[in-house]
């Protein structure tokens, strides 16, 4: 079986080059980041005592 | 406590984290937050990628190269290390914003750093470790690089044994230190609070440590 790995995409802008699939990345990578910052954390209900400090 | 080494070592080991602290089941209610999650996240990623390079040492590259298990762990490997890094930068982003290193937690940063920078290493003598063609072009393209900064003449990128050696023993041996240490200093100074909590600075924090 041969495999062929064909070039991937890439896009420049001046002296930044950079893949698509590496931008893909990337991009996703922000929108988790972003996502855990807004998403709600689930909590656990039954946990009644929170007094925020650990212990 | 007598005067000897093993007490001292064991008063040492004993006063590392604050009571408690080592392996917690509370936390403060700020790391009820998912951008809490991924440095443990990072950590779960590097056990995967330890447990299939274990695997992968034991077959050989013949195994994960020509049997089909083989490419199976050799692709456990290659994507867990993959989310390894995805998490651990998302983790790096969030800590950078959150100015993780209040509280007395520069040490805690600097070895995140450190972490980062050896785990780049590891993940490239691993890419140099395959045994293919994308190995051999990939240690041709870095040579001139490494090259430049003046470590070619004992950091030969076209060597496969060392670079194997230095994948599969040094590197992950330092990774490993390195994350143990990053971990209990974030036990021993407790989690980063949000900016401007109230807690950030109060001695009286548990988290804080009275043992620092």
């Amino acid at each position: 079986m041969t495999t062929v790995f064909a070039a991937g995409k890439y896009l420049s802008w001046g002296v930044v080059s950079i893949s698509l699939t590496n931008l893909l990345i990337i991009v996703a990578m922000v929108v988790v980041f972003a996502l855990a910052l807004v998403l709600p954390f689930p909590r656990d209900h039954h946990d009644g005592h929170s007094d925020g400090t650990g212990s | 406590m007598t005067d000897t080494w093993t007490a001292g070592v064991r008063h040492r080991i004993s006063h590392l984290v604050p009571e408690g602290q080592a392996l917690p089941d509370r936390q403060p209610a700020y790391v009820a937050s998912w951008i809490y999650v991924f440095g443990v996240a990072t950590l779960a990623a590097l056990i995967v990628v330890v447990g299939s390079g274990v695997v992968l040492a034991i077959g050989g590259p013949v195994w994960w190269h020509t049997s089909g298990l083989g490419h199976f762990v050799n692709s456990v490997h290659l994507w867990s290390v993959e989310l390894f890094f995805a998490v651990m930068v998302i983790h790096l982003w969030g800590k950078f914003w959150m100015a993780a290193w209040r509280g007395h937690r520069g040490l805690t940063w600097v070895t995140g750093v450190i972490a980062f920078v050896t785990s780049i290493g590891t993940a490239f003598t691993g890419y140099l470790s395959q045994t293919d063609f994308q190995s051999q072009w990939i240690s041709g393209e870095a040579k001139d690089g490494i090259n430049s900064i003046g470590i070619g003449a004992f950091f030969n990128v076209l060597n496969p044994s060392q670079m194997l050696l230095w994948h599969v023993v040094l590197l992950p041996l330092a990774v490993g230190l390195i994350a143990v240490l990053h971990i209990v200093l974030v036990r021993r100074h407790g989690v980063v609070p949000p900016l401007g909590d109230e807690l950030d600075h109060r001695p009286s924090d548990p988290r804080e440590g009275a043992t620092r």
